[in-house]
């Protein structure tokens, strides 16, 4: 681009063209101040404040707005710009009302701070405020517009960033205002609550709904979100020990910029939950009881190694944690196989198809492991298959917002509506568990019309032929008729994508699925013919459940995965950890986590340790699972609250929350993020990875960990997908461990029949991610402000089928499986399919669990929990 | 007396002429106007599914423009005139005897919805100043007698429906 020369404040300065004159000056170090600015919106010029004058013209521009010229001679301080800058903030604040004293933006706040930089005090104008009613019904935002400055942030937040589209302006001049429509409060508008407008907002018109007023923290400590998989980075604001707010992180190199969501915003109010655990505990004679460290320490120890010795270790059940840090997961599998020699080892993960992207990295031989989200708007096509990440994973559903926003195509299939249809070109309501077929179908349409990357397949693959053989004898006719999609929607769809590299998400409604395996190498197998794989921004994405599920994963807490994605099948890769650790390894397979249960069941687990996993609320059928834990002869949970597991152990240890802790976290994207504490423990409470280090002390291992950076410096030596790069700086990226350099192999394309359904069930339900809960919600069903909002777990359904059952909206329904049974509040959807409903995972006294079967999948790997047949009914409960 | 219940067909025939179309959104709002003398809330959510944005967005454009009701209006639209040349030629008291005359402040509808009420800032017709337009008719030179001539010829009358 070419290049233009101008001094600023008499500075030489050369850039290219285009570049905007507060760009320039920012680059300079000069301090120029604005209210409507942010590098991430677009450059608006609302507020005027940054305002330079070009001392050759003698005219005066808002920088913000304005490209560098040829030979300006930018002043952004004389004393005619100075004069102006007051002015305009001497007339914002003549309609601003002072009531700074009891404001809670208190020293965030922007236009307070400028004023006071700019030495406007009194304005000397005539006040003319704009009264407007204080809108605070809701639990996470107070809206007081009287504070507003029509600066449009928030505005442009909603349309640019989370592409919510809940406000706009609303009328014009003196009487606009940001509005919902028809003026409505937040809740019952389009918001989200993710918060972005708040964290963007100048002044006090948009503030955090705290239950008291604590004004500004009184430090910021940066950290990692501890719920979904996106890894947002956050700012903990501390008072007093407690984290009074979470912000998006103001580093720019993050995946969520300023935007967080509603639970990165609000619901960490569990870590000042009243139910933390803060001892450690024995049960006597049903009673819990207190008990030391050390004291703990020597019953866990003594009972796991009896357990050993009388039983074997196969009867040892260890269940780590996909919320726990990586470096916790590395040193809780480490002592299992090495100290204990059992492989019975999983995480949380386990539920949400960690088993099925272990596999398919397995498939891509270890490539493309690093996979950011910003990618997404690089995509030329995407493909969302079962995945509603404006609830899952919603700062994945804000990259792909703005992509479809700028252009890109976006097909969306999903049997039920989803926040991104309005974004999509294509909508693809395919039937539950059928994306296989659909998908197939899709690829055999591309290769019938020759548009596929023939040179791509050719040079980078094997197995082509013998794939398009087996897709040639595909029947069209047979996949629509199972998908439930006519032919022209996929004909439609082929030909959106043709010729484009695609990015493709998948969600829970592919991993979940009876046939979730299949349908995933179905996806590889259109990624490989696209030639969507190679290029950086395309590819397969997957929306992982929890925080730290990938990481977990990596460290090994998965039965036959060793740390750093190595199978535990493979004896040279078994060879290399048992000599690094110095110790034995079984090579006998382990154990899932339903595999557990299902031995617990019959007396064949005796020992197990869970850390950070509440399997007797997340797990199918809670009485099952909880009679089974009953069974085992010692069970030890290392928990932050007192979970239904936790109530059912031996013994309880407390362990620390991400904010008490140091360690790091592996997002979705494979972005290693370290933090440190920020927060004190709750009383005898101890981090995890030192609970596990005293353990391992005890259980005579020879390393020894006294700080997590001993810990982290095992990891990078002996794990070198993470490596150097993971201890030398906070954020890093997981490397790729390609074996050898094989091409990658199609798998040969799989039809299914489908399950039959039993008689007698008329609807079929389908599991959804809510908003406000993550995973089971044990979390946060303890945060404050999540339950003040709403504990009504809402059954979506079609506004036909209700009518037809006497069902109105808001009336208490009972939803029937084969297995239990699930109270929740009618919600009527228009335009939702007919024969499906939505039940919601994760809200609190209301147990989708229930619903499910654990029996249904007898094999290792628990799935097809995704939909499954039930009927539903009025209630008379609530 | 209510206004007449919007015919939601008729609203969704135009909004589908216009599906999908880029800058789509002003012109829509006019023909729906057109049609229905004023922009029906109820049609706010029809019309941002059919151009794909969201409906505060849609809002914020009927909102805007002076041009745009959200309510609905009279039969017949009274503009008086407040532009400077209008105002030295004793608009203000043109202005007063429409009010008496219609018992309406500035911005409001007549119970029966035959009248509304509008101050414009100009309405380019200096030359015939003071005037008013009813509907699309102008009125020029008016005086308070002028006035009530001319809205006599709108009253309704025994039989009007």
């Amino acid at each position: 681009m070419r290049n233009v020369t101008l001094a600023v404040n008499g500075k030489t300065v050369r850039c290219s063209a285009g570049t905007s004159l507060l760009d320039v000056c920012t680059a300079q170090g000069i301090d120029i101040p604005t209210l409507c600015h942010h590098p991430q919106l677009k450059p608006f010029g609302a507020c005027r404040l940054c305002i330079v004058e070009d001392a050759k013209s003698g005219r005066i521009f808002a920088s913000c707005v304005t490209p560098v010229a040829q030979d300006m001679e930018i002043q952004t301080h004389s004393e005619r710009v100075v004069r102006h800058r007051r002015n305009i903030i001497r007339l914002i604040m003549a309609e601003h009302p002072e009531s700074c004293l009891v404001c809670s933006k208190g020293n965030h706040c922007d236009l307070r701070k400028i004023a006071a930089q700019l030495g406007v005090g009194q304005t000397g104008l005539y006040p003319m405020h704009n009264y407007q009613g204080i809108e605070q019904a809701n639990p996470f935002i107070i809206r007081d517009l009287t504070k507003c400055i029509l600066c449009g942030k928030c505005i442009r937040a909603d349309h640019e960033l989370v592409a919510a589209g809940a406000i706009d302006y609303n009328h014009r001049g003196f009487d606009a205002r940001p509005s919902t429509l028809f003026e409505q409060p937040l809740e019952k508008s389009e918001c989200t609550f993710c918060g972005t407008c708040v964290s963007l907002c100048p002044t006090g018109a948009l503030t955090m709904k705290n239950v008291r007023y604590v004004g500004a923290p009184q430090k910021e400590h940066e950290s990692v979100c501890g719920f979904c998989a996106a890894g947002c980075a956050v700012s903990l604001g501390v008072t007093d020990g407690q984290v009074v707010e979470v912000t998006p992180s103001p580093r720019t190199d993050t995946v969520n910029g300023v935007t967080l969501c509603v639970r990165g915003h609000f619901a960490h109010d569990f870590l000042k939950s009243e139910h933390r655990l803060t001892s450690p505990m024995v049960k006597k004679d049903g009673e819990w009881t207190e008990i030391s460290w050390t004291e703990a320490l020597e019953i866990l120890s003594q009972k796991l190694l009896s357990v050993k010795k009388e039983h074997g270790p196969r009867t040892i059940g260890f269940m780590g944690s996909s919320k726990c840090t990586n470096e916790e997961n590395y040193l809780f599998q480490k002592i299992a196989r090495s100290l204990l020699e059992t492989n019975n080892i999983d995480n949380g993960g386990h539920l949400f198809g960690l088993p099925l992207a272990a596999q398919l990295d397995k498939r891509l031989g270890g490539r493309f492991r690093a996979r950011p989200l910003k990618g997404l708007e690089q995509a030329e096509a995407i493909f969302v298959i079962g995945a509603n990440p404006g609830n899952s994973v919603p700062v994945a559903g804000y990259h792909i917002k703005r992509a479809a926003q700028n252009g890109t195509p976006l097909i969306v299939a999903d049997p039920l509506p989803t926040d991104l249809n309005r974004f999509a070109g294509l909508r693809l309501a395919v039937a539950p568990g059928r994306d296989l077929d659909m998908v197939n179908a899709i690829s055999a349409l591309l290769l019938e019309k020759k548009a596929y990357d023939a040179s791509y397949t050719a040079e980078n693959t094997t197995g082509f032929s013998f794939f398009r053989t087996g897709l040639s004898s595909i029947s069209f006719e047979r996949a629509s008729k199972t998908t439930g999609l006519k032919l022209d929607r996929l004909e439609q769809a082929a030909e959106m994508i043709a010729g484009k590299k695609i990015a493709f998400v998948i969600g829970q409604g592919v991993l979940q699925q009876p046939k979730g395996q299949e349908t995933l190498d179905a996806v590889v197998n259109l990624a490989l013919i696209t030639g969507s794989l190679e290029n950086g921004a395309s590819g397969i994405y997957i929306l992982h459940r929890e925080n730290n599920q990938l990481g977990a994963l990596d460290m090994g807490c998965a039965p036959d995965g060793l740390p750093g994605r190595s199978s535990l099948s493979d004896e040279k890769a078994r060879k290399t950890w048992a000599s690094a650790w110095g110790s034995k390894m079984s090579p006998d397979p382990g154990l899932s986590l339903v595999q557990m249960i299902r031995e617990a069941d019959k007396g064949n687990l005796k020992a197990l340790y869970i850390m950070g996993e509440n399997p007797a609320r997340s797990l199918p059928d809670p009485g099952f699972v909880k009679a089974a834990l009953e069974k085992v002869d010692f069970l030890a949970v290392q928990d932050i609250l007192m979970t239904e597991t936790a109530q059912l152990a031996d013994m309880i240890l407390p362990g620390a929350v991400f904010a008490e802790k140091a360690g790091s976290f592996t997002n979705m994207e494979g972005r290693v993020q370290s933090f440190d504490p920020a927060l004190p423990l709750p009383g005898a409470a101890r981090p995890d990875w030192e609970i596990l280090a005293m353990l391992a002390q005890k259980l005579g291992m020879d390393a020894r960990y006294s700080e997590v950076r001993d810990i982290q410096k095992e990891i990078a030596r002996l794990i070198p997908s993470y490596g150097e790069q993971y201890l030398a700086s906070p954020v890093s990226w997981v490397k790729d461990a390609i074996q050898e350099d094989q091409p990658m192999a199609f798998t040969t394309p799989v039809c299914w029949d489908g399950e039959k359904p039993p008689a007698g069930f008329d609807f079929t339900a389908i599991t959804g991610s809510v908003r406000l809960h993550l995973g089971s919600g044990t979390r946060t069903a303890q945060s404050s402000r999540i339950i003040a909002w709403d504990g009504r777990a809402s059954i979506e359904m079609s506004p036909t089928d209700a009518a037809s059952l006497g069902i109105e909206e808001g009336d208490a329904v009972r939803v029937v499986s084969q297995t239990g049974s699930m109270i929740g509040t009618a919600k009527l959807v228009f335009g939702f399919p007919e024969g499906l409903l939505r039940t919601p995972a994760g809200v609190a006294g209301h147990s989708l669990a229930g619903l499910l079967d654990i029996s249904r999948t007898p094999g290792a790997v628990y799935s097809g929990c995704k939909s499954f047949p039930v009927n539903v009914e009025k209630s008379n409960e609530t | 007396m209510k206004p007449k219940e919007i015919d939601m067909v008729k609203l969704r025939g135009i909004i589908g002429e216009y599906k999908d179309v880029k800058w789509g959104l002003i012109p829509l709002l006019q023909a729906v106007q057109e049609e229905f003398g004023y922009v029906p809330p109820e049609s706010i959510e029809p019309i941002a599914e059919a151009l794909n944005i969201p409906p505060s967005e849609v809002q914020g454009v009927v909102t805007f423009y002076a041009g745009f009701s959200l309510k609905p209006k009279g039969k017949y639209v009274l503009r008086v005139c407040r532009g400077t040349a209008c105002h030295v030629k004793g608009g203000q008291s043109i202005l007063s005897s429409v009010k008496k005359h219609l018992h309406l402040q500035e911005g409001e509808t007549s119970e029966d919805f035959q009248f509304s009420l509008e101050t414009v800032a100009c309405l380019g017709a200096c030359f015939v100043a003071p005037a008013m337009m009813v509907n699309r008719t102008y009125f020029g030179k008016l005086s308070p007698d002028k006035v009530n001539n001319v809205i006599g010829q709108y009253e309704k009358t025994e039989g009007d429906g």
